[in-house]
Order: C-alpha cells, then sequence, then structure tokens
C-alpha cells in the first residue's frame, strides 16, 4: 500500500545540516500495522511527517496505492490526504479549544466535500464508533478526559475515511488503564474497516503487542525491520538488541534475572553524523571497518532485515 | 533507633481551587525503611507526588497538610525541621530535568551553592567534581563551568541526582525520575541510582506510572488510585497475588514484552474525579466487582501478611 524508498529529508539550522531522515525505506501492507520504534530525536515522527508531504522530501520516493506522490502538488495531494490521516501525541494541543467536539470531527468532512446533509449522520456514527454518544457532540475539548479527546481524534481521522492512518504517539500521554483501552479500540477499528497503521511510539511493549512488523530507527536510518516477534525472540542488529535489553518487563522475577546490556555515551548529534555505520561509536561489535562503510539493509531470512554485516 | 527511617500516618492533604477543594491525599499512611526501595505506583491525580511534596514541605499556599504524625529518622517532622533536612538528609528529584536546574546558573554554581546552604565543611570544590565524576559527567573540572542547556536530558538528570546526593541523604524521593528519558538512557539512569544505594546504604522512594521498572526496582511497593492506598506488599506480593481489583487491573492492561501477544484487558470507564469524590471506595466507578456497600462506604484495611495489605469490600465479605 505505502512504499518509501531512500526518503531523505533535512533541516537547515544556523548550525549547520540536520539529517533527520538519512535514506529510510520500508513498505507497509494493506491491513498491517507497521511498528516505528526509535529514541527521541531518530527521525520517526519526520519520517511520518515527511509521508503526508507536511515537510517536503529532499530525496527519494513515496509511493501510495501504486502512484509516486513525492513530487505532487499541495492541490494533487489533497485527494491523497484524505486517504492517509493521522493521530496525534498530545490530546490536548491536537483539538482546538473553541471548536466542539462535533464540528472537530465535521471539519475533514467540509474540506474532502462530502454531502452535507450526511454530516451530522457521520458524525453520530463516529462518535459511537470511538465508544462516545452523540450527545457529547455538543461539548468542547476541556470538557473530556485525555482518552476521551484522544477518542475524538480517531473520530476526526476516521471522518475522511483513510486506508492509511499514522498514529504518532497515540497513547505516550495518556495513563495505562487509558492506553489500553484505546490500543484495544485502535485494534478494533483496524478489523472492522480494514484500515492499515503507521504505528509510532517509544514505548516498545506497545509497539511490540499492536504491531504485525516492526522498524527500528537510529539516527535517521532503519538499522532494522522484523516480525514483531521475530524481532523480539532474535534482534540482530547490536542497536536494537541493547534497546530491547533496556525495556523493563512487569514481572519481578525476569526484571531481576535480566541483562541490561548498556549503551555507551551518548547519541551522537545529527548535525554531523558519524561516518560509516552511525551506531560504530556506540557499538559494542564495532569493527574498524564500520568507520568507513555504510551498511545498506540486507535480507536475513525470513522477511528480518538488518543493517549490519556482522550480525 | 527503629529500622524505620520515614514514617507517616493518616496523612491528608487538600487544595483549594477556583471549583472547590481536591481531596489529593486522604489518610495515606506509610514508612520506609533503611537501605529499602519503596515503589509507588498510581496514575496521573492518584496523589502519589502531592503525598511526596507534603512530606517534603512544598506544598503551596493553597494548600492543607494535616497527618497524626510524620517522622524522619525518630524525629518529628516539623515544618522547620524539613526546612533543614531537606537537600541534606532527604532529598528530592523531579521528573523533568529541564525544568529543575536554572538556566543562567553554570552547573557547578548550582551544585555548590547546595553546600554552602547546609554548611558543608570539607572542600566544597572537591566535592562537587567528585559527585559529577561519579554520576558520569566528565572531565568533571571542564563540566562544572557548562550551562544546563549544555547538557543532554540524561546528563540533566544525571546532575540532577548529583545534586540531590550531594549531602550523603538517608532517604532520596524519585518522582518519574525517567519517564521524560528515552529507554536506554533510563537503563543507565536506573542503573546510577542502584550504584549509588549499595555504596551508600541510601533509602529511595521511587514514584513512577511504569509497573516494569517497579517490578525491577522496588523492594515493597504501594497502589494508590484517587488519593488513597488501595494496596501494599512486597513486589512479589503485588505481582504474583495482586489482591484489589485496581491493581489486579493495572497488571492486565499492560503489554508483557516477554510472554505471547494477548488482546490486552483495560480498566474500563474514566479517571476519577477528585473535586467530586464517590463517598465509598475511590475505584468503585470503574470496578467490575462493586457492590452496593463499595458507594457509600469507604473499606477498611485488610491484612494478608505482615507486608501484604489491600482495601476493599470484596475481601472483606469472605
Amino acid at each position: 500500500m505505502l512504499k518509501v524508498e531512500g526518503l531523505t529529508k533535512y533541516f537547515e539550522t544556523p548550525s549547520g545540516r540536520i539529517h533527520s531522515v538519512d535514506g529510510v525505506s520500508f513498505t507497509i501492507n494493506k491491513g498491517e500495522t507497521l511498528g516505528l520504534v526509535g529514541e527521541s530525536g531518530c527521525g520517526k515522527s519526520t519520517t511520518a511527517r515527511t509521508i503526508i508531504r507536511l515537510y517536503e522530501p529532499d530525496a527519494g520516493k513515496i509511493i501510495f496505492n501504486g502512484h509516486d506522490i513525492t513530487h505532487i502538488t499541495q492541490r494533487e495531494m489533497l485527494t491523497f490526504r484524505k486517504k492517509i490521516q493521522m493521530i496525534f501525541q498530545d490530546p490536548y494541543a491536537s483539538l482546538n479549544p473553541r471548536m466542539t467536539a462535533g464540528e472537530i470531527i465535521r471539519e475533514p468532512m467540509t474540506i474532502h466535500k462530502i454531502p452535507k446533509d450526511e454530516h451530522s449522520s457521520r458524525v453520530n456514527h463516529l462518535l459511537k464508533l470511538v465508544g462516545l454518544n452523540s450527545e457529547q457532540a455538543g461539548r468542547y475539548p476541556h470538557e473530556f478526559s485525555g482518552g476521551q479527546r484522544q477518542r475524538i481524534g480517531i473520530a476526526r481521522a476516521l471522518a475522511a475515511e483513510p486506508e492509511l492512518i499514522i498514529c504518532d504517539e497515540p497513547v505516550s500521554a495518556l495513563d495505562v488503564s487509558i492506553q489500553a483501552q484505546i490500543v484495544n479500540m485502535l485494534e478494533d477499528l483496524q478489523k472492522s474497516l480494514g484500515l492499515t497503521y503507521l504505528f509510532i511510539a517509544h514505548d516498545l511493549s506497545m509497539v511490540k503487542h499492536i504491531s504485525t512488523r516492526i522498524a527500528v530507527m537510529y539516527l535517521g536510518s532503519v538499522v532494522e525491520i522484523a516480525q514483531s516477534d521475530e524481532l523480539y525472540n532474535r534482534p540482530l542488529h547490536p542497536y536494537t538488541v541493547s534497546l530491547l535489553s533496556s525495556v523493563p518487563i512487569p514481572d519481578p522475577e525476569k526484571a531481576t534475572q535480566k541483562h541490561i546490556i548498556p549503551l555507551k555515551g551518548e547519541i551522537p548529534s545529527a548535525i554531523n553524523p558519524p561516518s560509516g555505520c552511525k551506531f560504530h561509536t556506540r557499538c559494542p561489535k564495532a569493527k574498524p571497518e564500520c568507520r568507513s562503510v555504510s551498511p545498506k539493509l540486507e535480507d536475513k531470512g525470513n522477511g528480518h532485515f538488518c543493517a549490519c554485516p556482522f550480525a | 533507633m527503629s529500622d524505620e527511617i520515614l514514617k507517616v500516618e493518616n496523612l491528608s492533604t487538600t487544595f483549594k481551587t477556583s471549583a472547590g477543594e481536591v481531596k489529593a491525599v486522604e489518610k495515606v499512611s506509610f514508612s520506609v525503611r533503611r537501605g529499602e526501595v519503596l515503589g509507588i505506583v498510581g496514575e496521573s491525580g492518584s496523589g502519589k507526588t502531592a503525598a511526596m511534596l507534603s512530606v517534603m514541605g512544598l506544598t503551596g499556599e493553597n494548600c492543607n497538610v494535616k497527618a497524626d504524625s510524620m517522622t524522619f529518622m525518630g524525629e518529628n517532622l516539623t515544618p522547620g525541621k524539613i526546612k533543614n533536612l531537606r537537600g541534606d538528609k532527604i532529598s528530592m528529584i523531579f521528573q523533568d530535568p529541564m525544568t529543575s536546574l536554572n538556566p543562567v546558573l553554570s552547573a557547578g554554581w548550582q551544585l555548590k551553592e547546595i553546600l554552602k546552604q547546609h554548611k558543608w565543611r570539607g572542600n566544597i570544590h572537591e566535592r562537587v567534581t567528585e559527585m559529577m565524576t561519579r554520576v558520569g559527567i566528565v572531565p568533571a573540572e571542564e563540566r562544572i563551568r557548562h550551562y544546563p542547556h549544555e547538557f543532554s536530558g540524561g546528563q540533566r538528570q544525571r546532575l540532577m541526582i548529583a545534586m540531590s546526593v550531594l549531602c550523603g541523604p538517608e532517604l532520596l524521593i524519585a518522582d518519574e525520575p525517567t519517564t521524560a528519558l528515552d529507554v536506554t538512557v533510563q537503563a543507565q539512569i536506573l542503573g546510577l541510582l542502584r550504584e549509588i544505594r549499595e555504596a551508600s546504604g541510601m533509602s529511595m522512594i521511587l514514584i513512577t506510572h511504569d509497573l516494569g521498572i517497579i517490578a525491577g526496582e522496588a523492594d515493597r511497593v504501594i497502589v494508590m488510585y484517587g488519593g488513597h492506598i488501595m494496596e501494599e506488599g512486597t513486589v512479589r506480593e503485588i505481582f504474583k497475588s495482586p489482591s484489589h481489583p485496581y491493581t489486579v487491573g493495572l497488571l492486565r492492561s499492560v503489554p508483557k514484552p516477554d510472554k505471547p501477544r494477548e488482546r490486552l484487558i483495560p480498566i474500563e470507564g474514566q479517571p476519577p474525579d477528585l473535586l467530586n469524590p464517590p463517598k465509598g471506595c475511590p475505584f468503585v466507578k470503574r470496578c467490575a466487582e462493586a457492590m452496593k456497600i463499595c458507594l457509600h462506604n469507604k473499606p477498611e484495611e485488610l491484612s494478608l501478611s505482615d507486608t501484604h495489605k489491600y482495601s476493599c469490600w470484596k475481601g472483606m465479605k469472605k
């Protein structure tokens, strides 16, 4: 459904060019959830925003349903935006406080020219779909809890009848018991509406739970992609190994037995990323050639791709 | 001297707001023993931070703190007393290392100030560089002159830790110390706190919403909801035989990365409204096992072992 090839996005700043997204390639198949993980600043959100052309890509290709949408005009993009919607992290900042829930959900229908006489019934239907009721359409965002606001954000994303939804940290701002409500709802909606998700999060346990496949990013590059269980049970890239070993497990016996492989030092600057393999400065298995040779994603079998020749 | 270094009995904290009185903490009792890590779990608004700020005497003007007794190392914690202990024998670190440091003062200045305030007798410069080195901010002689913006998020939290343990505290209260950090940095910071505890025998209260961190770090656990303690026990008791429906629900609602995928079981409903709390059990509106009595009467505490206690009518009926 979505194919991203060599996607690159730079930002120019007074202190130099930030290599935010540096040659990222992956595909998302219809009906699956691709999890995109990595630590702050690794470029996962920028990748998402470049895909829907909120940022103009500097290189690479974005192919959606067979159409190259990399350089089409914003006007042409409108028809594709209807098919690709986004859910944001902060349910407090992503809803206009001066619009009612109903108006927020109706807005995409107006933009995408859905006949006006259908709006009200569709708003009610969408509210029900996300577990709210039609009486709540007249209320303003501040009258809802965080979890309910995220439900409104999801209803708004569904209003345009998208095929692909980019979920950028959709549950990180919510309480633990509410996170499970929202994740279950996203799973149910995926089944009933045949949706495809790009799910971005830093909570690796949650990403593993919801994803079919997972892509791991480090400093603007994808270092590993595999089926979700495969990645957890058999991580290959030294960065993924270290990242997964750091995830706390909610079980006191396993938690004390667990061996954490700590990463040395700090994440390097994206303005002057290390040469060769960007992870070589912190890699416990680095060899001299890692400094000069920039590794490509290699097929290691079973749809497991890893950008490390020594893994 | 008793083994309990901090003992709090029936602490209640209320905040006056324009919308009415918020009962943030209600009749909460707990203690911390020497060298142990007490984990406090709870969601936003459960009162975990408010309880700790009350102990530290850091609540604002609009706040009313009442307690039958609060003692630290056997002495009553009066407002005058806590002021001297704070930053010396009891210290606290917060979630956001970005806002906890003064941006216009160098790291060294801020660290030295603490020692000056508490009338440190040794060489202040030496002590500061020693602690910076210990928390991994090197070379300390150079970094001491740097300003907060010149440190990364993880390094700032390291600075906060250095600050909090400068005077060799007996108790460190860590309020979501790694929530703002990435998971690999989180592992580094939790490891650093463990090292410091092992070297000094310091006790710690660790506040977090992350059950994984609790499982890995805490000796005993308190589970809070709507300003009340719902359950208390050793880390094994809480994870292996949770007894309060809220604890059970909380454990079920998080994904277990080490196990095959199963559908999550959320706790239905919305977080509690602290302005209009239920008369009975604070969890009644979201509890699948709620009975009539839960609506109107607060459950009393039941003991399952010397260490394991919970408050629920379901258990009292048995």
